[in-house]
């Protein structure tokens, strides 16, 4: 039984080539549907009705890898087009242990389901190799579901940085799929740059479980794309972990982006700490929502979130909405929103020591915004963050 | 240097500025005096070009050119300086990192050229010397936790780096203990040449010992209702506002 958007689901049924497990998903999804115009947690973006009006689910269309968009460091480089793993276009150091294989399982929300009936297969990947591997999706078909598993073995440091990649002139849908394991006293980290464009459409789910004395970080930093989700889901699934969550939206044209994050503290003694800051021009759209639950168990927890944001324009649009959901007694829990225009005083007092306009305002701008790049480690990707964000701001 | 005829200015309708007159000569020091909320602070963001007030009479010229045709950046870099009686505080920018901005487009205004990272610090070192003033506070987030001391002194050495012409000293006093207060006013007067003018706002005689003013003025109800030599000062010390305002009513 389809509950609602059956279009889509019908629509892309003949090309379903899934295997048991896939099935089983495939199953789900069409039991729970997609989520329709009233949908709480699609409230301010209509997913279904904005696939449903752009998206061609079965074009297939030639590939767009561009190797200057390959980041140049140290490190394995995983290619993906259209979802499938390119050995040939990918650097892979002989330690790095990974596997191509078939999805094993789907669970969860629609788009999580929808990932595993679709996905053409599942990356996996583990950690025992230092350096940061990079994952490249060069989507250019009008529907892929790229497919990742991480484990971070216990002991371990792991850095992922992800990027999507789409053509200018073609309307895509990407709805990607990373799971992290983060073992018992193990680092793992992610970093994705959605710079995409006015045809990018997609539905970014990333998953973390965190074992004992175990941190996870997601860094995500968004500048362009006509409707970009972003789930981001952190289980702190024992006592003594840490989940750390950074974020910048910087949009101006009609860019749309919607952070759904959400943190679960079941056990003693965690942590987590989130800070998302956005900028918004021009007609763009941001959406912050940040989930804290804290379970009954979960004494001595201390969870910390904020959202501020800066809106440039009077087109522009934004929605923040903090959601705590504490069981426990003995928690330190904070959080705090604001929004507001660029400060009058900051800039007269800048032009009044001679700084020009526009440059007293990019300076106050990228101030602002420098506090959620902190935790990127990676050189050449700060880098291209900074210089995003000087491009923007001019 | 800097001639005000008969400015009037308001800001959301409301007339603050009611007609003021004040003729400044290089090398002259102006004091403006005047019971709160007289209009002594928005004349001095008027002078440094702040938008929201609206010009709807009067003249200011400085240098020969109408200064109230120029923004407020153009007035910086044609040597006003305005110090805030409440300095703004600026998350994540730091005194240092938007002085070197503030430095090279005054300098590009005036066709200099850009200083290098080398001869910025040499300056700052010798003007931090000049007020006494720690490189760990030009480090810091702008005014951000700042004493209300330690964001007068910014402001004084902000003025040292710019080398202004005309600098507006808005209560620059205020907060400041009598250490540095002693210190801050020597610093004014190091800067002071005979090719500089300076008009400070101030409400204590005490600063004017240190800061000798050739005029004192009494603003008051936005207009300026009485000037006198440096014994006005110590007039109004002694005996308050009432006898001036008095007078303002008897007209
Ligand atoms: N944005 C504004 N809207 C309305 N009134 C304003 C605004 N800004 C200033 N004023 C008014 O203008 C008048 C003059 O203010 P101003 O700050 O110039 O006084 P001042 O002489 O500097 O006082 P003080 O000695 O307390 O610093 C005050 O009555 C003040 O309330
Ligand atoms: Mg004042």
């Amino acid at each position: 039984m389809i509950k609602d958007a059956p279009a889509i689901l019908e629509n892309i049924a003949s090309t379903f080539k899934g295997n048991k497990a896939q099935k089983s998903a495939l199953d789900m999804l069409n039991e729970v549907g997609l989520p329709h115009r009233k949908s709480e947690a699609y409230k301010f973006t209509p997913i279904t009705s904005l696939l449903e009006k752009n998206i061609d689910f079965q074009s297939i269309v030639a590939d767009v890898f561009d190797a200057d968009k390959l980041y140049d460091e140290a490190g394995s480089h995983l290619v993906f087009i259209n979802g499938e793993l390119d050995i040939e276009k990918s650097t892979i150091a002989d330690a790095l242990k990974f596997e191509v294989a078939e999805v094993s399982e789907g669970k969860h929300d629609p788009f999580s389901l929808l990932n595993a009936a679709y996905a053409k297969e599942e990356i996996r990947i583990e950690s025992g190799y230092e350096e940061p591997v990079f994952v490249y999706h060069f989507n250019s078909n009008g529907f892929t579901n790229p497919r990742i598993k991480v484990n971070v073995k216990d002991g371990h440091t792991f850095r992922i940085i992800e990027k999507l990649i789409t053509p200018e002139e073609q309307k895509t849908f990407t709805n990607s799929y990373i799971d992290f394991n983060v073992g018992k006293n193990a680092f793992g980290y992610h970093t994705k740059v959605q710079n995409y464009n006015a045809e990018t459409f997609s539905h970014e789910t990333v998953v973390a479980h965190v074992s004992r004395d175990g941190q996870f970080y997601n860094n995500t930093f968004s500048f362009e794309g006509a409707m970009v989700r972003n789930n981001l889901t952190i289980n702190l699934e024992d006592e003594n972990t840490e989940g750390h969550m950074y974020g910048l939206f910087l949009l101006d044209k009609k860019s749309h982006v919607d952070n759904n994050t959400s943190v679960d503290h079941t056990k003693p003694n965690s942590f987590s700490n989130e800070l998302y800051k956005g900028i918004l021009d021009e007609k763009s759209t941001g959406v912050f929502n940040g989930k804290i639950y804290v379970r009954q168990d979960a004494q001595k927890t201390n969870a910390f979130q904020s959202n501020n944001n800066i809106l440039l324009s009077e087109d522009a649009t934004l929605h923040t909405k903090p959601q705590l959901e504490i069981w426990a007694d003995d928690v330190k829990c904070s959080h705090g929103c604001t929004s507001g225009q660029l400060d009058e005083d900051a800039i007269f007092y800048l032009r009044a020591r001679g700084i020009k306009e526009k440059n007293a305002k990019a300076m106050i701008l990228k101030a602002f915004a420098i506090e959620t790049m902190q935790h990127i480690k990676v050189e050449s990707v700060k880098e291209e963050v900074q210089q995003l964000v000087d491009l923007k701001l001019g | 240097m800097i001639s005000i005829k008969n400015l009037h200015a308001s800001i959301e309708d409301k007339e603050i500025l009611k007609g003021i007159d004040l003729e400044v000569k290089a090398g002259e020091v102006h004091a403006i005096m005047g019971p709160n909320g007289s209009g002594k602070s928005t004349l001095a963001s008027v002078l440094a070009g702040r938008e929201d007030y609206e010009i709807t009479e009067g003249s200011v010229t400085f240098e020969n050119e109408d200064l109230l045709e120029l923004s407020p950046e153009e007035r910086a870099q044609k040597g006003i300086f305005l110090a805030f009686q409440y300095p703004v505080e600026i998350p994540g920018v730091s005194t240092t990192n938007f002085l070197k901005t503030a430095i090279n487009q005054v300098r590009e205004a005036r066709g200099q050229k850009a200083l290098d990272a080398v001869h910025f610090l040499k300056l700052m070192k010798e003007k931090m010397k000049l007020v006494d003033i720690d490189q760990a506070l030009l480090s810091r987030s702008l005014n951000e936790g700042f004493s209300g001391g330690e964001k007068k002194r910014n402001e004084i050495f902000q003025m040292a780096m710019l080398e202004p012409k005309l600098a507006v000293l808005d209560e620059t006093d205020s907060g400041l203990d009598i250490d540095a207060l002693k210190i801050v006013a020597d610093g004014v007067n190091t800067l002071k040449t005979k090719d500089t003018a300076t008009i400070v706002v101030t409400h204590y005689q005490r600063l004017l010992e240190y800061i000798v003013p050739d005029y004192v003025h009494v603003l008051y109800q936005g207009r300026i209702v009485k000037s006198g030599d440096k014994s006005l000062a110590f007039e109004l010390e002694e005996k308050g506002y009432d006898w001036i305002k008095e007078e303002v009513a008897a007209i």
